[in-house]
Parts: C-alpha cells; structure tokens; sequence
C-alpha cells in the first residue's frame, strides 16, 4: 500500500517527523519498506499483512497513526443533494450466501473529462493511472477509503435491472477486452438480460464508462472474500478491487465510499445524483468478545494494567465494556480479523508495544526424549567422507526426466517411479529425484566446464519414491562422485581411483561398526561392467560404487582427457540401520603370536575375497588374522595368472606355540588353499 | 731409558696426526697392541739391571697410562665429531610440501545448520522430521490457513496433485509432533523447503528451521527470551533483536525478529536497505485454532513457535551476496568454508 503523506495529513493531522512515523507503523506492524519522493511529497511503501484488510486505504492507515498517536481522524465531508429521484435501477440479490450488500446510485448527466491535477497526482502517487473523472474518482475513493467502487455506464444496462446471482457456466468480455471463461460458482452482476461483471473483480467491456457516457450507474457492493478470491484465482485475473474484496471489505463504510464517491462526481462530473437503493438483506450485529485481563498478561508475560488495556482497544475504535474479571469488547465493522479473545490480545500486544514485553526463559522440564542417535549418525557419516577428501554439495530435489534415459535405467527399475510436478520451474526440474546421480553428474559438468580437475563430492538428500501411497516414500540416500585428472605430483601416488573410492566407504563402514558388509559384481546399467561393484551389508543390497560406463561418459561431452569417473550411492537409511550400537570390551589376548606368509599363483580371475574366503573356512581357532599385503602381476608370473601374499597371525588363547605346531599347520593350510583354488604357492 | 722419552715423543707426535677413529685404532694397535712397541719394551725389562728395573718398570707403566689416556681423550672428541657430521649429512629440505589428502568441506548451509541445531540442543529442544512431500491439510488448514484465503499469496507452492505438495514451510511438522505427542513440547525442526518462485533472491529449494515450545505456562515473554538467546549465541552477545508485530495465520500474536544490521552496525547499508535492521525470524505465540486443529486444549496450554531462513543466517555470516551461489555447487565456492 502505498501512503502519500501529504494525503494521510489531510485524515489526521499528526506532526511527528517522517522517520518517527516510519518506525511507529513498523513497530505497530505496518512495516514501511520503502520511501519514495514523488511530486514534492514523501510516498511511504507499507507492507500490509492479509489480516489487515482496513488498512489497504489512506483511511485504513490514519485510523492506526490516530491510534498511535492518539488523536482524532478528520472525516472528509461528502454533502450529496438528492436531485435526482428514486434510482432507476432495481436491485437483486439472488445468492445472499456471496452477496451480503448492493447499494448504488444513478448520476444522470455527467460530463467525462479529464480529473482535476491534484487527483491525478494523488492516485499516480499511488501506483494508479488516470483515465477519466468517473474511473478516477471511483479508483480515488477506493484508495483513499478502502471500497472498491464500480461504476456502468446506465444506459447500457438492460432493462434497468441489476441482479447478483451465480454464473452458471458462461464467458464474459471483461474490460481488458479479453473472452473470459467463468467457473460455475463464480458470482457476476448481471443486468436484465446479461452478465454485466464479474463480481468483485472486473467490469464488462459492454458496459463500461466510455467518453460518450451520459449516466452512470455506481455500484457498492459486499461480498463473501471467499468466493472472489476463487473467482480471480481461477481467471488469473488479480485486481485492485478482487485483492480488497478476497481479504474483506467494511459492510458499513460501504455507504459511506459511494456517498463520497457521487458527491465527487457531481462536482467534478456534473449529474444529477439520485437516491440510495441499498439492498442489504441480513445485519451482521458485532459480536462482543470477552477478554480476561489476567488471560492477557499470561499470555503476554506481561503486568499491562486494566485501564491500559480499555485505553488501547478504544483507540482502535473498539467499544469496550468493563466487568470485574474481563472486559468484553466490541470491534468496528471494519476489523473483521477481530473475533476472539486472542485476537484482541494482539491488538493490547500491538499497541503496548512488543519491545515493552519482559524477556524471559521458560519453566520447562527436561525432555524425557531419547536423543536422537540418527542426526549424529548422519554427522559422523559426513565427517567420515569429509575427511576422505570429499566435499559436501547440495542440490536441488528435481530432476529432468530424460536423465534415466540417459542412465539406461530399466521401465521396472524403482527409481522410474518418480513424482512430477504440476508447475516446475522448467522441464528439466520437473521430477523429483529418485536417484543422486544426475545432480552429481550436474555438478562435474559445471565444475569441469569451470576448469577443476580434481573434484570429490559427496551429498546427502532425501529421495522420492512414488510406491503409490497418498505420500511417497522418502529415503535417506548418500551420493558421491569422484573424478581426478592424473597429473604429475611430487610424491607419488599409485592408488587406482577405484579402490581410493573403495577405501573412503571402507573407512566410512568401519568408522560405523558396520561389520558385515560385502562388495560384488554390479549390475547397475550405468557403470564400467567391469569396474564396478554393488554393496551390501548382511546380504541385502545397500548401494553401489563403480566407474561411470564410458557410453554414457561418451554421452558427457566432457572436454577432458578420458579418465575414470567414479559414482557412489547409498540408502543411508539401510546403511544407518545396520549399525552396530554399543560397544563391548573384550580381554587383550595374554600369549604371542606368531606370523607367517603364503604367497599364492592363481588364475587373474579369481576374486581376492573368494581366497580369503576359503582361509577364513580353514577349520582351526588359531588364526587370528588374515591380511593381503602383496599383489602382483608381470615378470615372472605366467599369463592369465596374478600372485597375492598373505600374512596369517597364528594365536592360541591358552598357551603359547611352538614354532613346530605352526610350522605342521601352516604347511596343512598351503596344501589346503592350492588345492581349494588351483593355485601353486609360490617361492617354494 | 732415553728410549722412553723418544717413544713418548713419538707417541705424541703420531696421536696429533691421527684425524678419524680408523687412525686412533691404528695408533692403539700400534703402541698397545700384541706386538705393540710397549709390550715389545715390557718383554726387554728382564735385560734391565736388578737395581734399576722397579724405576723402569714404573716409568713404563706411566708411559702405558699417559698413551692410553690421551688416545682415549682423542678418540672420544673424534666420535663426536664423526657423529655430529654423519647427522649433519642427513639433513633434508624440510621446505618441500608434505603428503597428505586435503580434507573436503562441508556445504557453508549445512555447517550453519548444524551450528543452529546445536544452540538449540543446548537450551534442551530435541528435534524432529517431516516429510518434504506433504499433504495440503499438514502445510495449510491444519495451520489455519484454509484454502481460497489470501495467507496462500504469501507462499508459492510447488504441486504434485491437489492435495499433495512439496511443503513451504517446516511448519506442517508442528502439527505432525503435536499429533503424535502430548506437551510439554520443546522441539526444532529443521529441513528443505519448496516455493516455485527463482528469481535474483529466491531459489526454489532453500531450509528452514521451525521451532515449538508448548506447556501450560508458556508466554510471548519467554518466546523473546529464547530468540534472544538464540540471536546472541549465532550472532554475538552485543546483536541487538527487535521484535514487531507481524501476521502468520498459525501463531497470534505474531512477530518479526530482527537483528542490528551485522554489516554495518546499525548505520545503514544495502543489506539492511538503509534501516540498520535485518529480519530474520518470524515467531509467534501458537493460534489457538491451531491447538484446537491437533486436539490440544487451548485453554490449558499456551506455546510459540518460530521459524528462520537457514540460507538468510548463512547470508549474514560469511557476507555471501548471491543466494544462488549455494545451489550452484561450485568448488571454487564450497572450499571457502
């Protein structure tokens, strides 16, 4: 709402200087966000809430500075001589349920011309255009007052009828010249024949006020907010008019707009005014609210005394009736928003002044809640890959459709079970994301194209999975991606990227206890079929890690040299679920141990982990430990073959060996392993 | 006898040329030894007369003491110095840069994020979720914002259906707690959320951090108290905080929070639009309505409930000028923090 002060002096004659008032209305809630100077005059910007429809009006906002400041509001007077005679007009409401009141009056004879200056500038100030005296006084009082006006030009209503009544389905030319279709319930005016107005929010083009207009029909209206704002919503037609009506007009100063409104035609229009009909079928007597005085200050936290209280609601217009324990109060008929006894609490809040309330703590108990395990979990999961060298990006929820094209992921695949968005910002943020690899995939493209060659990231975001539910199923996933351009470095560094990824979740498993984990083949359509592996922790698949497949890579164009880039994600969910809580301690073993290496020659294909495997199922209680510490292919290994070395540590928990008894059960055990895995123990 | 001093002499001349261990070594052999010049002497002494032999053999041993202590003294001054320059060659250059894996950071959001759950955490609030796909009565009409009312211009929403759609708020998850618990209730609520305008100073996806407390005694004053708290500990202990009175159609009455411009210490600037003030929480006392909504009695107990801008607060504290750098994930960016 915009506020010229020299208009807002003209209700209420305050002196107080500019940056006073600015920091009195925002401190009573009318935020002034702007100040502007137009025409030798200071334009305030205020920031009205929706619940303070009577402010949108230089009435509305001298009724709060006549509050704040505590003296009166200057009514502009409206003497109207009655010339004209009864109205022509026969007013009908036919859907009392949206109409609560239709009051108008004839001006027969005006004269369209140009407003006079001071009223041009005055509604310029205001963001308004002039267009004619009858529109512009019409939009003059609904900024100075708050009441949307509309005039027709008389002579084009139909047999001198106005009847308020439902649509029905029908289209409407609006003023803006455009066809418009209507929703059924949508409420219109119509005259004796036709829809002449989309009630609350636009005139129709056939009966607007013209040039050669002679008579006028000014219509004053009340209607049920509801029902406007359904109107307008559904014609995407927002209007100086529909945005007061949808938030609620004042039922009784709706006369007073139009009686302000004629008076200012026949002086600057010319006319003959005729007499009010005003069709105003049920009274809406005000409720009087009760308020406790000790509610108030419990509510508050505050000692605001009794007479304070009566002090404030009065200067807002309320009446107020005074008992032992309460007071009830009765509020204007333009503070509609005034209902309850919380309401008026406000309103005391408002006006004593929030920066006067005590600060306080509250009395609490202690929360009796577990804390909540998960939130750390999540914390150490991020510390862990942090500290692996990733660092943590977020992304928006959407995701383009086509990435699970381009993914090559299965019409079954769950993550094709995605939820669109009826209004997304573009196509390609137009489903939610059921997998974190397009967003990570986003991000090397963007940073690659910035020139980093050298990006490890990880994130941690909810998915969505339409599983048909009134609400999807929202998962915990962790993505990350790794993509590193070898380069020349100081100190060498000869870990394949794979296992650097590797290690990171390896690390991450371990920082969490989760024990029982296993990496195998993957299957994942969009990895390196070779170079990639599925995770999973006591048999269930949790996530994948591998090499992003070189057609899709391919797909990319990534102006680097091909390198390697490596995805991860996870079901952070699953993967929080599995692990193991609380720790027990278990005795430090009280004998020596004893290690000894075996060095096997297999064939290239098979697993490490199928060998450990088969040493770990070697039926005796003394191996401690089994660790890989050597793999190696090339010179002096034959083709098709690769050798890896083991260190076993032999401890009993009773005794200490004797080099004899490991020696006769290491030799078992290298028999034992060759013959399991076709292999020959090297060295030997 | 003049043997004796002519061996001393000699001694004393082939100890000041000895310059290495390996040399003293020698030296010893050469005087001590075996076949040593002394022991050759000593084997001689039967050749010395009766009367003249206890004199010479005593003036031998004082040749052996004075040789084996001199060449001792100088072969502990050699080692050392052997010592201190063997050390002395394994000097490496310790200005080479050292191996190691350069940790990642965390996004500047969730840092600050964590620094709000935290302060809270500390003043006892636990925490709860929600879901970011939610029911229209969650995020509207249980929060007394029935449909077709103008409190809905104030959010932009994203839609799935009719009913279902990405919440703009964390608000719904008051609802979903207060639901599912009975008060005393002290709880934040932290999480994404959607409103469908991107513009200069919007994204679509940003969080929020919702909060509640609910008990039987519980009043406006000690909501101003907590924020304070809060804005002190973010912030620093000299922030000032205003609260002014403002609309949420789920809390009544309803404020405003705002801080002194931390940019310019309450002069005027851009950030603050010349006021000296920066809004960033908006708080009320809980709308009695809303208490009717989860069946809690409204006359029994009374609450409030706030709610920030993670993004704004993260804003205000590393003096990032384009909301949009957050989302756009640039390393060169996210490394800062």
């Amino acid at each position: 709402m915009r506020v010229p002060l020299e208009w807002l002096k003209e209700f209420v004659d305050f002196s107080i200087n500019t940056d006073d008032l600015i920091l009195k209305l925002t401190m009573v809630g009318l935020e002034v966000e702007g100040v502007e100077k137009m025409f030798d005059d200071t334009v305030l910007e205020v920031n009205v809430t929706p619940n303070r429809p009577d402010c949108l009006s230089i009435l509305g906002i001298a009724r709060e500075v006549s509050a704040l400041l505590n003296i009166p509001v200057k009514f502009p007077e409206c003497g109207i001589r009655e010339e004209g005679g009864p109205s022509v007009v026969a007013v009908e409401i036919a859907d009392e349920d949206l109409c609560y009141r239709y009051a108008g009056r004839d001006i027969k004879g005006v004269t369209i011309g140009d407003s006079p200056d001071w009223m041009k500038k005055r509604i310029e100030k205001c963001g308004m255009r002039p267009i004619n005296n009858v529109v512009d006084i019409t939009n003059y009082v609904l900024l100075e007052m708050g009441h949307p006006l509309h005039a027709f030009d008389l002579d084009t209503l139909r047999g001198s009828r106005i009847r308020v009544a439902r649509s029905g389905c029908r289209t409407i030319k609006t003023l803006d010249g455009t066809d418009r279709a209507l929703p059924e319930d949508a409420l219109l005016i119509w005259d004796g024949e036709r829809p002449v107005a989309v009630a609350g929010v636009m005139g129709g083009g056939e009966t607007e006020v013209k040039e050669k207009t002679r008579n006028i029909f000014l219509e004053s209206a009340c209607f049920l907010p509801s029902s406007i704002r359904r109107t307008s919503r559904v014609l995407g037609l927002k209007t100086e008019s529909s945005y007061r009506f949808e938030r609620g007009t004042d039922i009784e100063l709706l006369e007073k707009a139009l009686d302000r409104a004629v008076s200012l035609m026949a002086f600057h229009a010319g006319g003959k005014v005729s007499k009010k009909v005003d069709v105003y079928p049920r009274s809406f007597p005000p409720a009087g609210i009760q308020v406790r005085y000790d509610r108030v200050n419990r509510v508050l936290g505050t000692l605001v005394p009794r007479d304070e209280m009566i002090d404030i609601v009065q200067r807002l217009g309320m009446r107020a009736e005074k008992g032992p324990k309460e007071f009830v109060a009765i509020p204007p008929s333009y503070r509609a928003d005034i209902q309850k006894e919380i309401d008026v609490i406000e309103e005391i809040a408002r006006f004593h002044g929030f920066d006067r309330i005590p600060v306080t703590v509250p009395k609490i108990p202690i929360s009796k809640e577990a804390k909540d395990t998960r939130y750390h979990l999540m914390a150490k999961v991020k510390e862990s890959f942090r500290s692996a060298g990733f660092t943590e990006v977020i992304n928006y929820s959407f995701m383009d459709p086509r990435m699970l094209d381009t993914l090559n992921i299965d019409e079954n695949d769950r993550r094709r079970r995605t939820l669109t968005l009826k209004n997304p910002i573009n196509e390609e943020e137009s489903r939610l994301r059921t997998t974190l690899v397009p967003s990570l995939i986003q991000n090397l493209l963007h940073n690659v194209s910035m020139g980093s060659r050298d990006l490890r990231l990880f994130e941690i975001s909810r998915v969505f999975i339409d599983e048909g539910g009134a609400l999807p199923d929202e998962d915990h996933h962790l993505g990350a991606l790794y993509f590193r351009e070898k380069t020349p470095s100081l100190w060498k560094e000869e870990t394949p990227d794979f296992y650097v990824v590797k290690g990171a979740l390896q690390s991450l498993l371990d920082d969490l206890r989760v024990g029982d984990y296993l990496f195998h083949p993957s299957s994942e359509p969009f990895l390196h079929p070779g170079k990639s592996g599925d995770i999973s922790v006591s048999g269930r698949k949790i996530g994948f890690l591998g090499v992003l497949h070189p057609d899709i890579v391919a797909g990319l164009s990534l102006r680097v040299s091909p390198q390697d880039i490596l995805v991860v994600e996870m079901d952070l969910d699953a993967l929080l679920a599995s692990v193991r809580e609380g720790v027990k301690y278990s005795p430090l073993p009280r004998y020596p141990f004893i290690d000894r290496d075996i060095a096997l020659v297999v064939n290239e294909s098979l697993p490490a982990a199928a060998i450990m495997e088969h040493l770990r199922a070697y039926p005796t209680e003394l191996i401690e430990d089994i660790s890989l510490f050597d793999f190696y292919k090339g010179k002096n290994i034959p083709e098709g073959k690769k050798s890896l070395a083991f260190t076993l540590r032999y401890r009993a928990k009773d005794r200490t060996l004797t080099d004899s008894e490991i020696e006769e059960l290491h030799g078992k055990l290298s028999a034992y392993i060759t013959a399991q895995t076709g292999g020959v123990v090297r060295g030997t | 006898m003049e043997d004796l001093q002519e061996i001393k002499k000699r001694f004393v001349d082939d100890l000041d040329a000895a310059g290495t261990s390996v040399d003293l070594q020698q030296l010893k052999v050469k005087y001590l030894g075996k076949k040593g010049i002394l022991t050759a002497m000593l084997k001689l002494l039967s050749t010395v007369p009766a009367e003249e032999r206890p004199a010479y053999g005593k003036l031998m041993n004082e040749l052996k003491t004075f040789i084996e202590r001199e060449s001792e003294g100088k072969e502990s001054g050699i080692r050392d110095a052997e010592r201190r320059s063997k050390i002395a060659s394994e000097a490496i250059d310790i200005t080479l840069p050292g191996k190691y894996t350069k940790t990642g950071r965390l996004h500047p959001i969730s840092t600050v994020l964590k620094e709000i759950i935290d302060i809270f955490g500390s003043m006892g609030f636990d925490t709860e979720v929600g879901p970011e796909v939610e029911l229209d009565y969650y995020n509207f009409e249980a929060l007394n914002i029935p449909k077709d009312h103008p409190a809905r211009d104030m959010q932009d929403t994203f839609y799935i259906s009719d009913e279902v759609i990405l919440r703009t708020h964390t608000s719904p998850v008051q609802i979903r707690t207060m639901e599912r618990k009975k008060p005393p209730l002290r709880f934040i609520a932290p999480g994404k959320v959607y409103r469908c305008d991107a513009d200069v100073s919007h994204t679509p996806m940003f969080h929020q951090v919702e909060g509640l407390v609910v008990d039987t005694d519980i009043s406006f004053s000690d909501l101003k108290g907590v924020l304070e708290i809060f804005v002190h500990l973010m912030f620093s202990k000299n922030t000032p905080v205003r609260f002014r009175p403002s609309f949420f159609p789920f809390t009544e009455p309803s404020a405003e929070v705002d801080i002194g411009c931390i940019l310019c210490g309450g002069a005027g600037c851009r950030v603050c639009k010349g006021t000296g003030w920066i809004e960033v929480l908006g708080a009320g006392m809980v709308n009695p309505r809303v208490f009717e909504m989860v069946g809690y009695d409204p006359e029994l107990f009374t609450g409030f409930a706030f709610g920030m801008g993670v993004e704004r607060i993260t804003m205000l504290k590393y003096s990032i000028d384009d909301i949009r750098m957050y989302y756009e994930n640039d390393i060169r960016f996210l490394r800062q923090f």
